[in-house]
């Protein structure tokens, strides 16, 4: 029961850290010229 | 322009400065933007880059060649231009360690009046984490 109930907790924390933690782009700036 | 930015797969929001000619472009969660996309539709749109800094979070990976490049996506990464803060990245090469890094992923050259659309972009490092991981540094 209480192994179960570990379980779930390290299913929770997995689920709110790993996409924190996901390769991707973050934001992109660009400096243009000629812009009216 | 800003329209036709905001078309491009994998853009969440296209902010533009037109004091200071900036144009800032927010990636949705997850998703997959392509930087050299946004530098053909800039270019499209009648607008001249004169530069495109990126902040990613990736993997570092060496290539066969010993050369480093981030990993953002299973199928994209891009090529680190050597400079002194790439070295102290080099310790992390090929581990599971995701860092976040700053970087210029594109400049017109001065004697160019259109930025090149097809230009092959190349990450030359401004700002990498100020501490490596620990695992990172036994390995030194």
């Amino acid at each position: 029961m209480v192994n179960a109930k570990k379980f779930g907790l390290l299913c929770l924390l997995a689920f709110v850290l790993v996409p924190a933690s996901q390769a991707q782009i973050k934001h992109i700036e660009m400096r243009v010229e000629g812009m009216t | 322009m800003k329209q036709h930015l905001g078309r491009q797969s994998g853009v969440q929001n296209v902010e533009v400065s037109l004091i200071d000619g900036k144009v800032q472009v927010t990636p949705k969660e997850n998703g997959q933007i392509d930087p050299a996309q946004l530098l053909k539709a800039t270019y499209d749109s009648g607008v001249t880059v004169a530069e495109m800094d990126m902040t990613a979070q990736g993997k570092i990976v060496k290539d066969s060649s010993g050369n480093l490049a981030l990993q953002v996506e299973p199928n994209r990464s891009f090529a680190i231009e050597p400079n002194d803060l790439s070295k102290s990245l080099e310790s992390l090469a090929n581990s599971q360690t995701v860092v976040t890094v700053r970087g210029q992923l594109y400049k017109k050259r001065a004697n160019k009046k259109k930025a090149d659309a097809s230009v092959l972009l190349k990450l030359l490092l401004l700002e990498v984490p100020k501490e490596v991981p620990k695992e990172a540094q036994k390995k030194e």
